[in-house]
């Protein structure tokens, strides 16, 4: 009996053990990290922590930011934790469903056209900065702005730049009779033409995409300062001239064999460096994989896109990715954080200075005006790439992502996708319209 | 003391043996049980992010007004039916041909043709999409045999991308199955085949007659597995084409992905097409075992 009683026991503290263990493992797993940084973050008032994805480039801006503060701030502390921004999405979803926002940290990375559609989703989750007024929002590039401003409230302080540039191979363009000037602020109409030439010259397109992607057809469409929604956030596809015009465009260029199509990025990325294609057009961070090719040293030059001729504001410029800080307005250390932002990427040029060479080029204007900024760099053939980019980011005209931006951009895919083969445009817009008014419950 | 002397052998053996069950059975509650009762009313809940409401049926009735969601069951069927059928096959052949008692490095074929089934979904489904390619492997070997002129490129055409999925999926899974049916073939007496042999059976006569219906049990098993699998499809999908070209080879669980975590989050819509999903897997099993099962 004894020896029965002690099993039974003995499986009572087992399954206990088990249950408390599963319990405590649970916390500890979906805090990960986090049970680490908290207990760093709970006891310490002047510690904060971030959430941001790239080791090379806005973590190390984020530090590069720490070092800064901590001149004027010696007991200032920052934890940068690096969250994939596919698990910073997920963790954020499920925080803001949950209504835990005890889970997030203090500032975290957002891109820029995911902002509205978690905006709305989780109103909670983010601070008001225009309320703070510890920012001069008037000092950040307006295009670049309106990524994080939702219903005229500023929500996130701008960080990369996502300004569109393209760059080609000056050697190429030779090859053909061509200069860079040559293909300058002209139109597509224009960048077809010399493309063709090119192309029957050199044997080589001018441009690479990814297929079933629509970042070049985005890049068009706010070149002209055009979206797919309205001022009111409803889609405005059907009877869209421009998003019409963008896609014929996108048509002839495929056709005219002026651009190849390829499947995934690191095809993409290799078209460029290995010399399959004379040039890409893309938001400046390419830059960084275009210098990854270092013996194409000198053999590219930047420039601003081609416009679309004939409708809206018809600039050469436009924006392609990028992020902006937001602050969790469930945190204890709000003040902290917005004070800390104010300070770093919303004033000071000593900052952008110290991370221009990881490629973060500012969208904060007074920095594009530094020495660093007027910086030759040789790669691109002794150009100020800086100051220029700085310069086109200044011009980007506004674009309204909306709430539903990536159920319209992967539908607008999809048409183009569809026109490539064949497909009537008209039909084709109607189908997309009809999608994101689905998508929108409408 | 004296309480428990009144039970019976019978009812101690009870007790103890509801003790033992006890931990498992609070267990699979809490950690199966109560999510899926809490998934079942997120998925009549409807609404953007954390604004969610209850909304009844709407979610279900949604998913058959939603266009993409439909295109998706469709290309989740189009693997179902073309690519169960032909791998459930392969693997019979296979385990067939390498249950043969005088066949020599047995070892070495079966490990051979099982290895595929210990990569990772993620990296084949990235060889496939890279093998496939413009410029890959493929199109080299084509072009050089002087079948193409210039590579083609598989995952652009509708047609081409699926077929390049179930290539992959044939590859990845034929192997797994091969197994469970070498499994299987075991338990059949040796004798029997010597038997149809010395009467002079046929391969195939000797396959369909004896191999078939002695391993009925294990081929409806590997089908419902395989109805299963794919149905829940995902990897190949989302990193070997990425649903392209435009949803041609998307599957419903990558649009249930995307619904949560890419688009604008619509938690008790994912949720409800979850469960028709589930719903579909347990039809199409209970016709699978009403279709193979003979025993009674």
């Amino acid at each position: 009996m004894k020896k029965k009683i002690l099993s039974v026991l003995m499986a009572g503290a087992l399954c206990t053990g088990l249950l408390a263990g599963c319990g405590g493992g649970k916390e500890a797993s979906t805090s990960g990290s986090q049970a680490a940084d908290n207990a760093a973050t709970a006891a310490d008032d002047n510690t904060l922590t971030v959430w941001c994805w790239d080791p090379a480039f806005n973590i190390n801006a984020m530090n590069e930011a720490a070092k800064v503060y901590q001149k004027d701030h010696p007991d200032f502390k920052l934890n940068v934790v690096e969250t994939p921004w596919a698990d910073l999405q997920t963790k954020l979803n499920t925080a803001g469903v949950a209504g835990d926002l005890s889970t997030l940290p203090d500032i975290f990375l957002m891109q820029d056209n995911a902002f509205w559609k978690n905006q709305i989703s989780f109103p909670d989750v983010f601070a008001n900065l225009t309320e703070t007024k510890a920012f001069d929002f008037t000092q950040f590039a307006p295009g670049k702005l309106a990524y994080s401003t939702v219903n005229g409230v500023n929500y996130g302080v701008p960080f990369d730049n996502g300004t569109v540039i393209a760059a080609y191979r000056t050697d190429i363009l030779e090859q053909a009779g061509y200069t860079v000037a040559d293909l300058t602020d002209i139109d597509w109409d224009k960048y077809i033409e010399i493309g063709k030439d090119v192309l029957a010259k050199t044997g080589k397109p001018l441009l690479s995409c990814q297929a079933n992607e629509a970042d070049i057809i985005m890049i068009i469409l706010q070149s002209t300062g055009a979206s797919l929604f309205d001022d009111k956030g409803d889609p405005n596809i059907v009877g869209n001239e421009t998003l019409k015009k963008a896609l014929e465009t996108y048509k002839k260029l495929k056709e005219s064999g002026v651009m190849i199509l390829v499947n995934d990025w690191d095809q993409y990325i290799t078209t460029m460096n290995t010399e399959t294609v004379a040039g890409t057009i893309n938001g400046c961070w390419i830059m960084g994989s275009i210098r990854a090719a270092k013996d194409q040293s000198g053999k590219w030059a930047v420039t601003n896109l081609p416009k679309l001729a004939g409708v809206g504001e018809q600039t050469n410029y436009s924006n392609n990715g990028g992020s902006s800080w937001a602050v969790n307005a469930g945190s204890k250390k709000k003040d902290l954080a917005v004070d800390f932002l104010a300070k770093t990427f919303a004033g000071s040029t000593e900052l952008y200075d110290n991370i221009l060479p990881s490629g973060a080029l500012a969208t904060w204007l007074p920095a594009g005006g530094t020495e660093a900024y007027a910086e030759k760099v040789e790669f691109f053939g002794g150009q100020q790439v800086y100051s220029l980019l700085t310069d086109f980011a200044s011009k980007t005209p506004k674009n309204n992502t909306g709430v539903y931006y990536y159920e319209a951009r992967d539908a607008v895919a999809a048409a183009a996708t569809n026109i490539i083969a064949g497909a009537d445009v008209d039909s084709e817009l109607k189908t997309v319209q009809d999608t994101v008014n689905f998508a929108m419950g409408k | 003391m004296g309480n428990k002397k009144k039970l019976s052998l019978s009812q101690k053996q009870n007790i103890s043996g509801w003790i033992f069950l006890t931990p498992a059975t609070v267990l699979i509650a809490v950690m199966s049980f109560y999510p899926m009762i809490r998934a079942i009313i997120l998925s009549m809940q409807s609404g953007v992010g954390a604004k969610i409401s209850f909304a009844g049926l709407t979610n279900y009735k949604r998913m058959f007004a939603d266009a993409i969601f439909m295109q998706s069951l469709k290309n989740t069927f189009i693997y179902l039916i073309v690519q169960v059928p032909i791998m459930l096959l392969f693997a019979l052949l296979l385990a067939s041909l390498l249950n043969d008692k005088h066949l020599r490095f047995k070892g070495l074929f079966r490990t051979c043709i099982f290895l595929p089934c210990a990569t990772s979904l993620v990296s084949y489904a990235i060889i496939f999409r890279s093998l496939f390619a413009v410029d890959g492997y493929i199109n080299t070997v084509l072009v050089n045999l002087g079948i193409l002129h210039t590579g083609y490129n598989f995952l652009s055409n509708p047609f081409a991308a699926r077929i390049v999925i179930i290539i992959a999926l044939l590859w990845r899974w034929t192997g797994y199955n091969m197994v469970f049916y070498l499994a299987g073939l075991q338990n059949i007496e040796y004798s029997i085949y010597e038997a149809a042999k010395i009467d002079g059976a046929t391969y195939f006569q000797i396959l369909r007659k004896i191999t078939i219906p002695l391993l009925k049990p294990m081929i409806l098993l590997t089908a419902i597995m395989s109805t299963n699998g794919t149905l829940q499809l995902f990897d190949e999908s989302v990193n070997l084409t990425s649903g392209g070209p435009a949803n041609a080879t998307i599957t419903m669980s990558h649009y249930i992905y995307n619904s949560s975590f890419k688009y604008v989050p619509n938690f008790g819509y994912s949720a409800a097409m979850s469960f028709f999903i589930l719903i579909l897997v347990a039809v199409l099993a209970t016709i699978q075992m009403k279709v193979g099962d003979k025993r009674d």
